[in-house]
């Protein structure tokens, strides 16, 4: 796997060699994009930090992968935790930083210790005046993997999500030009300053559910789909498939080149590539009870359309699923759906009805099967 | 973007709030006070970040946290099978504590374990690929553990 390539240090030293500007520009010309669901180029995002004057930036890495279903950041923390730091000093180096962050996830706490020993063990050889790294433990909130939530919950505030602009890479921690890139990104971002042979359309897939080889799967954009369900081994049938829960339920087209457009359409964001099987067993609509209870337990309360739109897109479903539901209902989803991605203020919200939309789109007989007669 | 009162030069709060946890079990009223007086933050706001996180409790706690994922991945493997049979051995439910004080049970989003599908944390450290079985061997193990405790306890 690319992504367990060791940069041991040298990566830090090119970027010495190269200086700020030319990391940045090195990092672009690589073809560098983040890797937490956005796509939006690593260089542009440093160079907006770099550019904006300011007495004092931070970068943030973001380790709060939630997403259900995902868990390739946590391979990485775990097997390549160095390269992980010295990517996050490269940063630090390209932008001017000195205070850094590593926000991780509450839940991945057990692997807290031994990142901090590695922190301490890379920050003592790199030798970079005045850079810290600190250790921010998440608490069990979704939202916060979402980037302005991240940020207050770092100044300890709760984690709400804030309106943009102001983007954090002009005006985030304390008002100051903040980079903020998942463990994935930081991690190439060492590797793609020191690799010539780096390449950038290899990407981490987690892969679960219904299958005999769950895993954490290195592929290249525009894979086909059947070549990863051949790797994953289903026991039976697939029926459906779900990118994390904000992709929506899909029918399996084996036949399928996994990139960002085919992944989510116009439809939603980009994904982190997690696809969750589901066998012909399952009823669609259990699973989209399932994420529907994630969405009402994580929504952050802010605004309107998500507090009270998630509670509602649940209660719907228990009336689907214990046999209450009419027709009627099944408009009335749809339409709540529809509005909440409509009217809500963050990434959370205005993908918390696609996995409504798309299983009432795509599996009619799974509603059908729990109608009332 | 919003900084009153977020100290930029102080520690950040959650590893604080992490860290009283820890030592006490839980975040009591009187724990809360005095963080706020160290800070220099209103006990209004430092309540409410405190109940903004699911982790952090104001309440006691059981000597056993048990946090089941609720992942579709786990959900998928059998997992609501594990949630039944924990509320019937336990004796609590979702978000309740046992009589005994010994165990808590919690249902998570997501604790990142998909690939070794149904998973669990028992006090912070994942238990994967579980079964019945299997979990009933870990309670007796932890309820042992306990035991054995106790009766030194009473030896000293």
């Amino acid at each position: 796997m690319q992504i367990l390539r060791q940069t041991n240090l040298e990566a830090l030293e090119k970027a010495r060699a190269l200086g700020p500007e030319g990391v940045i520009a090195l990092l672009g010309k690589r073809g560098l994009e983040g890797r937490g669901g956005a796509a939006y180029p690593t260089a542009k995002k440093w160079k907006a930090c770099r550019d904006t004057p300011s007495d004092e930036r931070f970068v943030v890495c973001n380790a709060d992968e939630g997403e259900p279903g995902t868990f390739k950041d946590k391979l990485i923390i775990r097997h390549n935790a160095e390269t992980l730091v010295e990517g996050i000093l490269v940063a630090a180096y390209a932008v001017g930083a000195k205070r850094c962050f590593i926000y991780l996830r509450g839940e991945y706490d057990y692997l807290r210790p031994r990142l901090q020993e590695q922190i301490d063990d890379v920050l003592a050889r790199a030798k970079m005046e005045g850079v810290t790294i600190e250790i921010v433990r998440g608490a069990g909130a979704y939202i916060c993997g979402e980037a302005t939530a991240l940020l207050q919950s770092i100044m300890g505030f709760r984690g709400n999500a804030m309106a943009k602009p102001p983007n954090p890479t002009t005006q985030g921690l304390w008002g100051k030009p903040t980079v903020i890139n998942n463990v994935e990104t930081l991690a190439c971002a060492a590797q793609a300053v020191l690799f010539d042979d780096w390449d950038p359309t290899l990407r981490l897939f987690s892969i679960s559910g219904n299958v005999k080889n769950p895993g954490v799967y290195e592929f290249p954009l525009g894979v086909k789909m059947s070549t990863i369900i051949d790797v994953a081994r289903p026991e039976k049938k697939l029926k459906a498939m779900s990118f994390g829960c904000f992709g929506g339920i899909m029918p399996v087209d084996e036949n399928m080149l996994v990139t960002p457009e085919t992944i989510c359409m116009e439809k939603c964001q980009h994904g982190a590539y997690s696809i969750i099987f589901i066998d012909e067993t399952n009823n669609v609509v259990d699973v989209a009870y399932s994420i529907a209870k994630f969405y009402t337990y994580e929504s952050c309360g802010k605004c309107t359309p998500c507090r009270e739109g998630t509670i509602r897109m649940l209660n719907l479903l228990k009336k689907v699923r214990t046999g209450k539901a009419v027709r009627k209902d099944l408009e009335l989803l749809r339409e709540l759906a529809t509005h909440v991605q409509d009217t809500a203020l963050c990434g959370l919200g205005q993908t918390c009805g696609n996995h409504i939309l798309t299983s009432l789109e795509h599996f009619p007989k799974d509603y059908e099967a729990y109608m009332k007669k | 973007m919003a900084n009153e009162n977020g100290k930029k030069d102080a520690r950040p709060l959650l590893n604080i709030l992490h860290e009283v946890q820890e030592q006490h079990g839980y975040i009591s009223e009187h724990m809360l006070k005095q963080i706020a007086v160290e800070q220099g933050i209103p006990i209004a706001r430092l309540y409410g970040v405190v109940k903004f996180y699911t982790m952090f409790h104001t309440e006691p706690q059981g000597k056993y946290m048990i946090e089941i994922c609720g992942s579709p991945s786990c959900v998928l493997n059998n997992g609501m099978r594990l949630e039944k049979f924990l509320e019937n051995e336990i004796g609590a439910g979702i978000g309740e504590t046992s009589k005994d004080g010994m165990f808590s049970l919690y249902k998570v989003s997501c604790i990142g374990c998909c690939d070794e599908a149904p998973a669990m944390l028992i006090n912070g450290e994942p238990h994967t690929k579980m079964t019945v079985e299997r979990l009933r061997l870990v309670l007796a193990k932890l309820r042992e553990a306990e035991a054995k405790k106790a009766d030194e306890g009473k030896k000293k």
